[in-house]
């Protein structure tokens, strides 16, 4: 009886097309146009090649200064400089070619149009060129009193200090990155995706715990006086639910991994662990809202779709800092959110070294689904109607 | 009258969906609040930059953290998962490790070494030019300054002259963009309220036993028709005005300006645009489960692809080449002109009106086959 109610319970849920377009094939969309618009953005964060104008009157140290950061065969190339005169250069800026001009003078100025990253890194340089100019008069007072002036060529002590001060600039310091590789946070707004789809799966269950209630469908009432058990009824249903709904999160798995190139981290196990984790707390969602809320049908996948997505935007959907904000200002609040726990749990495969949070996110979850689960379970049993 | 009562009645049972998108609309703005007036006076960007500080805090290594300081702001979480979590949220830039004994390598004259995490943007870029600054010219006096209260002079002497830099812009960039932002979101709101509503109530319409009555009906099939078509416009006109005055009190009087009258009125041009589509599709469905999801399809599709959420100078060249195809991507595309539109005149409004003039056809390509589309299902039913 089991096997032939799972089978006929699979077949219904496949063929209700709407319910497989949620489920399958909006987290595919969403997760589609999640790549285009974000794949890029990480990218366009990083400091580029910035387009300046050097007034140089001549000036032999701007021109260095600025020859050596245009070089183009240099990783650490900053700018892309041309030499031109003040006219051309007012020219350059309105019609927003250039970041901002330098005027090569005794005191250097700058001139932009906006505030902004760019025009802070210009400022930052010309700043270096004066400051250069400071450590060597520096130099040259404090060497005054030890050096009779008539003993020495003033031009090349200048020029030797000039040489000696420039030579220990460019010595390499001594700066070590220990950060992660693993920094994308676009990857963030995936594991959201995934946890929506877990959560998503809830719905089979409402469907499925609804066509078995006397008081909400007539196959519902159907089904209550066939003298199958109500218990095989049940779990054969909700079984075939949670087959469904993993059958999705793999293809959505394939697909983000395969075409979208979705970073997981490198233990497939726990990942794996973790959908089996969100997907049952998906399905517990579903249980405890068809048996919880006597309404219609629609409400009450209403309902968890609304559940699913302020569950999601508390956890960074629409807008990434949003967890980071909850989590830091609010942590409860993502402490018993399911969509959190999820997104968290992928978090930290991908982030952290050491598996303490991980664990932690799983066992939320597993303590959530269990919570709901018996409270449904409770509120399912024994109901008995002499008419309907 | 008795079309629009109907009409009214429909709305007002699926009033939840078009009062969230109306919500989310207003969050978008709100969220965008933030961000402090502009001025005329040139202000350098700073990095955000946690200092993990295991030396003495005094000496050479006070004037380091001192010299951060004044350049960035200073980020303070004290547990490496927090501090690790903000990283990789962006909350923090980057994070620089001061390691013991730093103090007393620059004074005997060695080389200082530093530990660093950085989020590798711009941000972070910004962080490191100004460590790597500090370090450099750290190097260059400890070899030959031994005393560190002499060092520390120096040290200030060389940092504190800067260059004097000119803002010629006299733009409100911030407000500008404030705006353009909200009216970007409006895209997503405008397309799914009204694709929404008038999906929803086209299909109640085409219910069998509700079209059948008002075939029966005395009103002619022509006249309901109209009145629909009318309470549709009514609606999107109401809709696009609730827009406009969340708008004001919003963005507030920036809107009276040339640049929020050019905003409005692309948006309204684009208000007329989605009430086509919003038609064309009401006429094409007829089963009312499935507006949801064309809802979604569309409204988060365009707005994703044309740049309502993410600005267009963030996506690939070749999504945003493939985004021409949508009447959306012109709406945005003449919103981002306006933004950084320094005279508002007829020279430089030409873009502008070239985007309405490409709007426009749209209406016209969606009209026809609004036309051809409800012909075929009259003949063909």
């Amino acid at each position: 009886m089991f096997i032939h109610n799972f089978k006929y319970s699979l077949k219904t849920l496949f063929k209700d097309k709407i319910l497989i377009f949620w489920t399958f094939m909006f987290p595919i969309i969403l997760g589609t146009l999640f790549s285009l618009a974000f794949s890029n953005i990480e990218d366009s964060e990083k400091l580029k090649v910035i387009d300046i104008a050097v007034v140089d009157n001549g000036n032999v140290v701007f021109k260095n200064v600025f020859d050596s950061l245009s070089d183009e065969d240099s990783d650490d190339r900053l700018f892309n400089v041309r030499y031109v005169s003040e006219e051309e250069a007012i020219k350059l800026l309105e019609s927003e070619k250039i970041t901002g001009y330098v005027l090569a003078q005794v005191k250097p100025k700058v001139v932009v149009s906006n505030n902004g990253i760019n025009e802070t890194v210009l400022k930052y340089v010309v700043d270096e060129i004066i400051e250069y100019q400071s450590i060597v008069s520096n130099f040259l007072a404090s060497s005054m009193h030890e050096i009779r002036l008539e003993d020495i060529q003033m031009s090349e002590f200048v020029l030797d200090i000039y040489s000696e001060v420039s030579k220990k600039m460019n010595e390499e310091v001594n700066i070590h990155d220990i950060s992660s590789e693993n920094l994308s946070y676009t990857m963030i707004e995936f594991y959201t995706l995934i946890a929506m789809t877990c959560l998503y799966g809830g719905i089979f269950a409402v469907v499925s715990i609804n066509n078995t209630l006397a008081n909400m469908s007539f196959k519902g009432a159907r089904v209550s006086v066939s003298p199958t058990s109500k218990k095989i009824v049940i779990l054969s249903r909700l079984l075939a639910s949670y087959v469904i709904q993993l059958l999705g999160l793999v293809i959505l798995f394939l697909f983000t991994i395969f075409v979208l190139d979705v970073d997981y981290g490198n233990d497939l196990s726990l990942v794996v662990l973790t959908s089996l984790v969100g997907s049952l707390a998906g399905l517990s969602l579903g249980v405890f809202v068809s048996s919880i809320f006597k309404s219609s049908e629609n409400t009450k996948t209403s309902i968890l779709i609304a559940f699913t997505m302020a569950g999601c935007f508390l956890s960074g959907m629409m807008g990434i800092t949003m967890k980071y904000v909850v989590d830091s200002k609010a942590p409860i609040l993502n402490k018993i959110n399911p969509a959190a726990m999820i997104t968290d749990a992928f978090y930290s495969l991908y982030y952290f070294t050491t598996r303490d949070r991980f664990w932690f996110n799983i066992i939320s979850l597993v303590i959530f689904s269990v919570i709901l689960i018996v409270v449904s379970i409770f509120s399912l049993r024994r109901q008995r109607y002499d008419s309907i | 009258m008795i079309v629009f009562k109907s009409f009214l009645r429909v709305l007002n049972k699926n009033k939840a969906p078009v009062i969230l998108f109306t919500v989310m609309l207003v969050i978008f703005g709100v969220i965008n609040f933030t961000s402090n007036d502009s001025t005329d006076v040139f202000t350098s960007s700073r990095p955000d930059v946690l200092i993990v500080n295991k030396d003495v805090n005094e000496g050479i290594t006070k004037t380091f953290i001192d010299y951060i300081s004044k350049r960035a702001e200073i980020i303070k979480l004290s547990d490496n998962e927090s501090i690790d979590d903000a990283l990789f949220y962006r909350n923090v830039n980057y994070v620089i490790y001061i390691p013991l004994g730093f103090r007393d390598d620059i004074i005997n004259g060695n080389k200082p070494s530093l530990e660093v995490k950085s989020t590798g943007d711009y941000q972070a870029s910004l962080a490191q030019m100004m460590v790597n600054k500090f370090l450099r010219v750290v190097n260059v006096y400890s070899g030959d300054f031994n005393d560190e209260w002499q060092l520390i002079n120096y040290v200030n002497s060389t940092f504190s002259n800067e260059t004097n830099v000119e803002i010629t812009s006299k733009l409100d960039v911030d407000s500008l963009s404030r705006m353009a932002t909200y009216f970007n979101f409006m895209n997503y709101t405008m397309l799914a309220g009204l694709v929404f509503v008038i999906s929803i109530v086209m299909t109640s319409f085409k219910n069998v036993n509700i079209s059948k009555r008002t075939t029966m009906g005395s009103m002619s099939y022509r006249r309901v028709n109209m009145y629909l078509l009318l309470s549709n416009l009514v609606f999107a006109l109401v809709f696009w005005l609730v827009c406009m005055i969340l708008s004001f009190v919003l963005l507030g009087d920036i809107l009276f300006s040339l640049h929020g009258v050019m905003y409005i009125v692309n948006s309204f041009i684009f208000t007329i645009v989605s009430l086509t589509i919003a038609l064309l599709i009401g006429n094409l469905i007829s089963n009312k489960n499935a507006v949801n999801g064309i809802v979604n399809l569309i409204a988060l599709g365009s707005s994703f692809l044309c740049g309502a959420f993410v600005p267009v100078e963030f996506m690939p060249k070749s999504v945003v080449n493939l985004s021409r195809v949508f009447p959306s991507y012109y709406y945005i595309n003449s919103n981002e002109l306006i933004k950084s539109m320094e005279v508002v005149n007829f020279e430089s409004l030409l873009p502008v009106f070239k985007n309405i003039i490409f709007m426009l056809a749209f209406v016209v390509l969606f009209v026809i086959l609004i036309n051809v589309v409800s012909w075929k299902k009259r003949r063909f039913a």
